[in-house]
Order: C-alpha cells, then sequence, then structure tokens
C-alpha cells in the first residue's frame, strides 16, 4: 500500500513567534527525506510539530487524507515511531524489554505480547544487529548502541512512517554510517517512509530522495541532485568560509 | 527475561506467606497473653468462654492488624506513583502536600474551632468524626489546587514545586494556630501527627476497604501507562499516551489513597519512600505490573512488623507507628545504598 504525507502551508514556532512560514512538501512511501539547516533554523521544530510535541500556528498536514494534527495520540503512534533527541533515563530494563515497548500502543491493557508481537520485536533485533545485547541492561549501554536499540524500538513499532530527530548527533563515524544505511534499507526494501534531521549533509545528500533545507527563514523542498546543481548547498553557509565541493562531496575550507 | 518472571512470582507468594504469618503473629502479640489456639478460635468466628479475649482480639487487634495491611499497601502504592512521575527517588505519598492539607483540617478542628467559640460538646457527632472529616477536607482542598495546578501548568516538575510551596505555607498556618493553642489540644494534634493504627474501628475499615481496593486495582490498571511513562513525557506521548489525562490520573488515585488513610490513622511516615526502593532492588525490574504487587506486599509486610514491634510487652503503650516505621525503614534503606553503593534510580 501506498502511503502519502502532505504538509501544505503549515507554519511552525514556539509560542506564537512564527519560525518558518509556507511549508509545503509531501512524501511516498519508500522515500528517505534529510532535513538540513543550521542550528536554530527550524529542524526540530518541524520534526516536533510534524510529532505533535507542538501546536502548528497554521495550516496543515495528512497522511493518507488524514488530519495528523487532529489524530489522537494512539492512532498516531500506530501511524508514526519516533527517535527523538531527549535522552531516554531507564534501568533496570534489557535491551529486549526495551525493544518490546515498541509493541505498546498495539497489546492489550496488561501489555501482553503476542507470538506476531515476540517476533517483530526479534526481526528488529536482527535487522539492527543488536542481538548480543539482547539480555543487557539499556542504561549499561553505549550512546550509539541505545541508538542502535531505540531504532529497533521503532522498527517493532512495525509504522509505515518513522520520524528521527538527528539521529547520528553523538554517533563516531561508523556509527553513523552504520545508522544512515539501516534506515536507506528501510526505504528501499520494507517500502517505510522515513524523515530525519541531520547536520551531515554529505550523508544526506548521497542517501536522501528528498532534501528539505531550512534556510534564513525559508523552507524548500528539493532532489539531492538539484540542491547541487543550484549550488544552494553553499547558500547555507555564506560567508563562514566554507564552501561544499560538489565533486569530491566534502566540505572545504576557504583560506 | 522468563527467568525474573519466574523469580518474582515466588518472590510475591513468599511475600504473602510471610504477610500472613506476620498478620496473625499481630493478632496474637500484645499487652494482653492470650494462647495462639484461642485466637485462631476467635478468628474462626467460634464462641470462647472468656468474653474480653474475644473482645481484645475482635474490636482491638483485628482493626489494629487490617489498618496496617491497608496503610502499608496504600502508602506504598502512592510512593511508587509519585516516584515514577516525578523521576525522583525521595519523593513520596506526602511530596504533593497531600498531609499538609490533612494537618491543616485536624489542626483547625482540634485547634482553631474552639477560637471562634465552637464547643464540640454540642456536636457529639463531630466529636468522634471530627478529625477524620476534617482531615480529608484537607487532603480534598490540597488535591483541588493540585488538578487545578496540572490543568493550568505544562510542566509536571512546576506541579511538584507548587505541591511542595502547599505544603510549607500549609505548616506555616499549623505552626500558627498551635502557637495560639493550649497544652491539652496542642498535645492532641502531635499525637495525631505521630500516627495511630489503633483509632481506626471494625466499622470504618469496612467504610474505606472497598474505596481503597479500588484505587489499588486503578493502579494496577495503569501499570502500562506507568511503564510507558518511565520513557520521558514526549516518548511517552509518541507511543499513543495522553499525558496529561495520565497525569491527573496519577494524581487521583495517589491523593484517594494517601488521604483517605491520613485521615484514619494520621500521617505514616517512611512507609512509602522505602518501600518501593526495596521492590525495585529485589524485583530487579521497572515493570510496574511487577512492581505495584511488590509495592502493596512489601508495604504490608513491613507495616505489619512495624506494628508488632510498636506493641511493648508486658505493658498498655503502644510506641506511636512514626517511630518504628523509621527504625526499621532507615536501616533497611542504608543498607541497600551500602551493598549497592547508590540507590537504584526511578525508571
Amino acid at each position: 500500500m501506498n502511503n502519502v504525507v502532505a504538509i501544505s502551508d503549515l507554519q511552525i514556532g514556539y509560542e506564537n513567534q512564527p519560525l518558518v512560514s509556507h511549508i509545503n512538501a509531501t512524501i511516498n512511501s519508500g522515500e528517505l527525506v534529510c532535513i538540513i539547516g543550521r542550528n536554530g533554523e527550524g529542524k526540530s521544530t518541524l520534526i516536533k510539530t510534524l510529532c505533535k510535541l507542538i501546536k502548528p500556528q497554521f495550516g496543515k498536514a495528512t497522511i493518507n487524507n488524514h488530519d495528523l494534527f487532529g489524530m489522537s495520540d494512539k492512532d498516531f503512534a500506530q501511524l508514526i515511531s519516533v527517535v527523538l533527541t531527549s535522552k531516554i533515563a531507564i534501568n533496570q530494563t534489557s535491551v529486549k524489554e526495551f525493544v518490546a515497548y515498541g509493541r505498546y500502543p498495539f497489546t492489550n491493557w496488561i501489555g501482553t505480547l503476542t507470538e506476531h508481537d515476540q517476533q517483530l520485536i526479534n526481526n528488529a533485533i536482527d535487522f539492527c544487529g543488536i542481538g548480543h545485547l539482547a539480555h543487557r541492561d539499556f542504561s549499561s549501554l553505549s550512546d550509539g548502541e541505545k541508538q542502535k536499540v531505540n531504532i529497533a524500538r521503532t522498527i517493532a513499532q512495525n509504522t509505515p512512517i518513522i520520524i528521527l530527530d538527528e539521529p547520528t548527533a553523538h554517533l563516531d563515524l561508523v556509527n553513523n554510517i552504520e545508522v544512515f544505511k539501516l534506515l536507506k534499507t528501510l526505504t528501499t526494501d520494507y517500502h517505510k517512509i522515513i524523515v530525519l534531521s541531520t547536520h551531515h549533509i554529505e550523508l544526506a545528500i548521497q542517501l536522501a530522495d528528498k532534501i528539505w533545507m531550512f534556510n534564513k527563514g525559508f523552507f524548500m523542498e528539493e532532489k539531492p541532485k538539484s540542491i547541487l546543481e543550484k549550488g544552494l548547498i553553499n547558500t547555507l553557509f555564506e560567508n563562514d568560509g566554507v564552501q561544499y565541493n560538489s565533486l569530491t562531496n566534502t566540505f572545504i575550507f576557504d583560506k | 527475561m522468563k527467568n525474573i518472571n519466574l523469580k518474582n512470582n515466588l518472590l510475591l507468594l513468599t511475600l504473602i506467606g510471610t504477610a500472613l504469618l506476620l498478620f496473625l503473629l499481630d493478632l496474637f502479640l500484645g499487652s494482653v497473653k492470650i494462647p495462639f489456639s484461642s485466637v485462631i478460635t476467635i478468628l474462626c468466628g467460634k464462641h470462647i468462654d472468656n468474653e474480653s479475649w474475644t473482645l481484645i482480639i475482635l474490636a482491638s487487634r483485628l482493626p489494629k492488624a487490617t489498618a496496617a495491611i491497608l496503610c502499608g499497601a496504600a502508602l506504598s502504592v502512592s510512593g511508587l506513583q509519585m516516584q515514577t512521575l516525578f523521576r525522583n527517588p525521595l519523593a513520596g505519598p506526602y511530596i504533593l502536600g497531600i498531609s499538609s492539607g490533612a494537618g491543616l483540617g485536624v489542626s483547625i478542628f482540634v485547634m482553631g474551632l474552639s477560637m471562634f467559640g465552637i464547643s464540640l460538646s454540642s456536636f457529639p457527632f463531630l466529636a468522634n468524626y471530627g478529625i477524620i472529616i476534617f482531615s480529608f477536607l484537607g487532603s480534598f482542598m490540597v488535591l483541588l489546587l493540585l488538578l487545578a495546578a496540572i490543568y493550568r501548568l505544562k510542566d509536571i516538575m512546576t506541579v511538584l514545586i507548587l505541591g511542595i510551596m502547599i505544603g510549607s505555607i500549609i505548616n506555616a498556618v499549623i505552626s500558627i494556630l498551635q502557637y495560639f493553642s493550649d497544652n491539652q489540644q496542642l498535645k492532641t494534634f502531635v499525637m495525631w501527627t505521630m500516627g495511630s493504627l489503633s483509632t481506626i474501628s471494625n466499622q470504618q475499615i469496612l467504610v474505606i476497604l472497598p474505596l481503597l481496593l479500588l484505587a489499588l486495582l486503578a493502579s494496577f490498571i495503569i501499570s502500562k501507562q506507568l511503564n510507558l511513562y518511565l520513557l520521558g513525557e514526549d516518548y511517552a506521548k509518541s507511543m499513543g499516551l495522553n499525558i496529561r489525562k495520565f497525569q491527573l490520573i496519577v494524581v487521583l488515585i495517589t491523593a484517594f489513597l494517601t488521604g483517605i488513610v491520613t485521615a484514619f490513622c494520621g500521617p505514616i511516615g517512611f512507609i512509602g519512600i522505602v518501600v518501593p526502593h526495596i521492590a525495585r532492588m529485589i524485583s530487579k525490574t521497572s515493570n510496574h505490573l511487577i512492581l505495584i504487587p511488590m509495592s502493596i506486599l512489601l508495604g504490608i509486610n513491613i507495616l505489619l512488623m512495624s506494628d508488632i514491634i510498636s506493641v511493648v510487652p508486658n505493658s498498655d503503650s503502644i510506641l506511636p507507628i512514626n517511630a518504628i516505621t523509621s527504625f526499621i525503614g532507615i536501616p533497611i534503606i542504608i543498607w541497600i545504598i551500602i551493598k549497592n553503593k547508590r540507590i537504584t534510580n526511578v525508571g
């Protein structure tokens, strides 16, 4: 089944202070969307708005023509799973139990896991390659391991859409690439919609199907290729002595 | 995971067994020596020749031991819920100022009414039930303030600070009332603050038993939500939890449990803070489906034990229950800290 997310004329911001207006975008099944932009431009604000943690100031967003902002928390949890930047401080919970949290929106009042739930949990653990951690305590893991376990939790939640706020912010280069590859596989092989914000622009341009760019109060949706062709990346860093070299796909500093 | 579940089920069964033993022991021990066989006979509802023994067991020791069971269960579950709600290992049933509210009610009844020239002798009903009614009204008033605060303020930590502030200001009012009261009134009030399991009657227990059972059941029913809340508010919401509604329900259940218990037995300290930690330590889980029954049973065991200790052998006096809960609770918590080198964090 093809899922469609449509955002039209959305205005985001905190309190009554508008940050970015006229956000229009669409996503289809199997697309990986990367949100880029400098700090404070609206990446997190958009993600928090889409995750219904803050209210939109104007405009709407729909998922398969259902209003996102009018949806109950329960319905939301069955359509969208999220990875946020807030730290999870939970003790005395094994990795497997943590991944099982992903099934909470679907289980009965006492949280009984059916065979189907168990299977989804085990698949998620295998998919993320964290089988060796399954019986460790979540609080004893490194940041990178925690992030993978948290992503496994969203996979166990088995929603058509996954939204991640800077999922690789605290990770080293290897973990960083592993997480990106994992998410890419979810879109290509499992036709999920994935939206994530990141500062790793090189990775975003290589792997994303669409780039949402915040720049100086404006939002634009572009194909990674056209971002390069139009030289839009460099407008992000004007006057900062940094240039993006699209041939080598690296940033270079002006001498 | 399976092993932990099996171990915890065994633990729960053991705790039920020890609670039964302590309950019988609590009925057996007291200032008057009654043979154990007679205690059992009386409990079974059979007639024995010694009328005073029957009276002591059924009208004095039975309600006292039952009160220990109810208070232990109610306060422990309240404490667990407050620690989860505020992610704070020092939170307890009284953190939101419920006991201060009750204290204000009681102090107005004991010390304030006479200031306004209201004499109790003309209201026999009030003389008997006044402390209970005023204590409950006091708790209820604090509860209403808290609900209004949750409704108005977005951040639950702000509600916590507000709860502590309410408690402080109420204590200031109480101290003014104490300053202007006479010795007898002051003693009555101070006695109330020490807590007592022996003032409650069988009839009163029959009234509060269904209410408390209902609230305990409600707290068990929201176990899954409590578990979700451990992930943090944002994650819990993203996984389908209606945060505001959940917080309201938790505060309502806690205020209800604590308010009722405090109205009948006074503020009983320490149980509500210590028991959830012991529950977490021995069960090695953060799952409230296990922690809630574990806390209930541990609370029952510890308060029954405290009640047994509070009876001074060969004398009529009973030590204040609050002194005993501190004597029992504090060594336990120190032992936990030394053994684990830290206290297990909430969650």
